[in-house]
């Protein structure tokens, strides 16, 4: 049975995933440079079902992985409850207010939804700094502590130790990824990638487009509620710099950079995006002028990103007709 | 017997302009019907709000007895009326095939998002097996699994007139389906519409403004004439009607 | 009371004018172009590090600096217009990429050149102050405001009396129609590039050394700026001068009774609410049908 390119490289970027503590055991800083990349593919995973698949740009995106993590982080240190329930929570937290914010909004056209999501992040990421009771404000929460340890027999996975915390990031994240699949290769992702396509002939074809619409964005939102969680709980402290619009743009960006549509596209973008920078050690600046410049190149050559430069590339070199994702 | 879609008193207006103003029409059977009229008369309107598109300021619009003026186009759709766009709308990115299987699957969120899970029910294989046979009625066939902007023009409008017929409608509106296909396609076009209609014997409305197509090819002509019905009648009765000829050249 | 609301009224229309002067620059590009250029904001720092530039090393004068700014920012305009922009114009997903790349470039390039810490300038007008019984301003303040409502006038001078500025205005109409009475539209756009741009460097130059000039100083200005043409009406230019001198006005007078950190949560919960109630702003015309 042959399997689609897609697949292949599905299974290729898990497989080194789930072994990446091994293959990089004695090199921390990889280690932790991969788990700060896993914390950004998460919600880079929201966007790309909001973006890639169903066609809408949010600038805001990182304001709702900041009301995750926040909740999570609240209810982890302050109430004290346990690490899957407080996940549980902050995800429902960054959906429901997904829901309240699309409800209203997502009827606009796109350059007026693309605003909206700019200025709600904008508002999340001033109540952030400025509710010092809940959030701590500029200084943010320290000491959020790790989940507790795991014990099966005489094995103990300890998430205080940065390889414990990489194969729990690793195992969400892949979980999430999995999510995805599901939602994105059956009809409701050929649904929502209809929206993206023509909106009007969806319609006309019995697609409920706002409900679709509204489906997409509480999902992304509780995906990146998921991402900021997780992000607060390695770091093990939240900060309201770490949703602010700067971040909310590079989390869309990382996305474009990756391949917006590609199921693999935010993997490859985070990964990219966060782990080559480090390994090139350069000057902050210049990664980001760097990075800059690869964003025109791309808009301009290669809008479909580094999976869509590579789908071509796969194309021309075994002339095959336009590869079209099945559904059947 | 209860009439199959039934305009009453519709009328729309924006800025001051009257595009509608008081147009009834009843259609009784199953036929072919045309709606002309000449520039300016509310057709494309009033086709607007049959399809859900446009909310009228006033009357009403029964589908098989029950209203639909105000309802949504994708729940109009889920009730069985299918249309086309004046401007030829396909799903660029997907295959043929599976733009004629997207019309027949459940748009219901909850079964949509599950489908990963009953990919390969009999009932979706004979999905396939009617897509297939309606990509056969266009010749259209061999290009099943190539994207629907390979196509021409002329393909991609036969394309998205099949791929209504997938969903099993009770009414097909067509917004000017000869607009853009050059005159070679259109006894092609023509002699698909009538298989078509012979194989479902359901109501297509088309608007119109080639007068040679729709002459030819409808059983009954509704004429429109700013903002109001003026008359419905056959072919021949409509173009030999004395104010019809008046409306045109007026 | 009533001083502090002069105070802040005052205060909030010298922000506003500056708020006008970005608004119209994008407004003119969105209107022309269709195209939402967010780098403007960093386009608006340029002008400000220019400014300062030009006076130390050049010309001691700082209204010859402020035209030197203007008119450097005009060629990158032409630059950004030709280079990035010229290619993208019906795509608005990747022209928004190119702006934030943009942004990341012009931002991050400016800390390299001239290094992350604050500049500042103090010339005669902001040193000069104005007295009005117990309230002071500067100069600056007044400056900004006649400058601005100058350059407005000369703007609609020119979109109303030139053969230039009603080819933009025939253009942002109706393109396919400016093409054929024989309106080159690259020859517009490309003018009104430069023209928005000159007009952010200049919000720039004067608001620059009135306070400090930084990386992030264009950030907030260009996220009011944007609230400012969608509230006034995205292509309308007396949507963009009522909207930014609205903000301004509104947002200072704010800070009388809201803590200043909540200040920007005013205007973008305006925006949030224009958008929901009357998208097409207060001066926009509402297109019917769909996408």
């Amino acid at each position: 049975m042959k399997l689609p390119l897609s697949t292949i490289v599905t299974i290729v970027i898990l497989a080194f995933g789930a072994l990446a503590p091994f293959i990089f055991g004695g090199q921390p800083y990889i280690l932790y440079v991969l788990t700060l990349a896993l914390c950004y593919t998460i919600p880079a995973i929201g966007v790309n079902i909001l973006y890639g698949y169903t066609g809408l740009v949010s600038l805001g995106h990182m304001g709702f992985a900041g009301v995750g993590a926040y909740t999570t982080a609240l209810l982890m240190k302050d109430v004290g409850l346990p690490f899957v329930p407080s996940l549980f929570g902050g995800m429902f937290a960054a959906g429901f207010l997904g829901f309240l914010v699309g409800i209203p909004c997502l009827r606009l056209r796109s350059h007026y939804f693309i605003i909206v999501t700019l200025a709600v992040g904008m508002i999340l990421f001033t109540l952030f700094n400025n509710l010092d009771g809940l959030t701590g404000g500029a200084e943010g929460l320290p000491g959020i502590p790790r989940p507790g340890n795991i014990e099966i027999g005489s094995f103990v996975l300890d998430f205080r130790s940065l390889t414990g915390f990489y194969v729990l990031t690793f195992i969400i994240a892949a979980l999430i990824f999995g999510l995805q699949y599901i939602l994105v290769r059956s009809d409701f992702g050929r649904s929502l990638s209809s929206l993206r396509q023509d909106e009007s002939l969806a319609a006309a074809r019995g697609v409920n487009v706002f409900g679709h619409k509204l489906a997409a964005f509480v999902l992304s939102t509780a995906i990146a509620g998921v991402g900021g969680a997780m992000k607060v709980l390695f770091l093990r402290a939240a900060a309201p710099l770490s949703f602010d619009m700067n971040e909310s743009i590079n989390l869309m960006m990382m996305l474009i950079l990756g391949g917006a549509g590609y199921l693999v596209g935010p993997v490859i973008g985070a990964i990219t995006f966060i782990a080559l920078p480090e390994f090139l050690r350069v000057a902050a600046e210049m990664r980001l002028i760097f990075f800059g410049f690869v964003l025109l190149i791309l808009a301009r050559f290669a809008p479909r990103g580094i999976c869509g430069a590579a789908e071509v590339a796969y194309r021309k070199l075994t002339n095959k007709e336009a590869n079209v994702v099945r559904y059947t | 017997m209860s009439a199959i879609l039934e305009v009453s008193d519709i009328s729309k207006s924006y800025g001051g302009i009257q595009a509608v103003n008081g147009a009834s029409f009843t259609l009784d059977h199953p036929g072919i019907y045309g709606l002309i009229g000449p520039n300016g008369a509310g057709k494309t309107t009033m086709f607007d709000i049959i399809c859900g598109r446009q909310v009228p300021d006033a009357g009403k619009v029964l589908f098989h007895s029950s209203r639909v003026d105000g309802v949504e186009p994708y729940k109009l759709a889920r009730q069985g009326l299918a249309r086309t766009f004046q401007e030829c709308r396909v799903l660029p990115e997907e295959t043929c095939l599976d733009n004629v299987l997207f019309a027949a699957q459940s748009k219901r969120m909850t079964s949509e998002m599950l489908q990963v899970f009953t990919r390969n029910t009999k009932h979706r294989r004979d999905a396939e097996v009617e897509a297939r046979r309606l990509l056969r009625l266009i010749n259209l066939e061999q290009y099943a699994d190539q994207p629907a902007s390979d196509l021409s023009y002329g393909q991609r409008r036969l394309l998205e007139i099949v791929s209504c017929f997938m969903s099993k409608p009770r009414i097909l509106l067509l917004d000017e389906p000869a607009s853009g296909i050059n005159p070679t396609l259109l006894n092609t076009l023509r002699d698909f519409l009538v298989e078509l209609y012979e194989e479902t014997k359901i109501v297509f409305l088309i608007v119109e403004h080639n007068m040679e197509f729709i002459m030819s090819l409808a059983s009954t002509i509704i004429v429109m004439h700013q903002g109001r019905v003026l008359m419905q009648g056959a072919p021949e009765q409509v173009q030999a009607d004395e104010s019809v000829i008046d409306a045109y050249l007026g | 009371m009533a001083t502090a609301i002069l105070e802040q009224f005052i205060n909030g229309a010298m922000m506003g004018s500056i708020y006008v002067l970005m608004a119209l620059g994008m407004v003119l590009i969105y209107g022309v172009m269709h195209v939402l250029n967010f780098a403007h904001g960093v386009l608006f720092m340029v002008g400000g590090y220019l400014t300062h530039l030009f006076f130390f090393s050049w010309t001691g004068s700082y209204p010859l600096a402020i035209l030197g700014s203007m008119v450097a920012l005009a060629a990158i305009g032409i630059v950004l217009e030709r280079l990035v922009f010229r290619a993208l114009r019906d795509n608005l997903r990747m022209q928004i990429v190119s702006s934030l790349g943009l942004i990341l470039i012009i931002q991050n390039g400016v800390v390299q050149i001239w290094g992350p810490h604050a500049l500042q300038m103090r010339p005669t007008t902001v040193e000069t102050l104005v007295k009005f019984g117990q309230l002071s301003f500067t100069l600056q303040h007044f400056v900004i405001m006649g400058v601005v409502a100058a350059a407005v006038a000369a703007l609609y001078l020119f979109l109303t009396h030139t053969r230039l500025g009603t080819a933009m205005r025939a253009t942002s109409q109706a393109p396919e129609a400016a093409v054929v009475v024989g309106i080159d539209p690259n020859r517009v756009y490309t003018l009104t590039f430069m023209i928005a741009c000159a007009l952010a460097g200049l919000g720039g130059a004067l608001l620059g050394p009135l306070f400090i000039i930084f990386p992030q100083m264009g950030d907030a200005p260009m996220l009011k700026a944007l609230s400012a043409i969608v509230i006034g009406g995205m292509g309308s230019v007396p949507g963009a001068i009522v909207g930014g001198l609205g903000i301004g006005i509104v947002e200072s007078l704010s800070t009388l009774v809201i803590p200043t950190d909540y200040r920007d949560t005013i205007t973008f919960g305006v925006l949030i609410l224009m958008l929901l109630i009357r998208p097409w702003g207060i001066f926009g015309v509402r297109v019917r049908g769909e996408d």
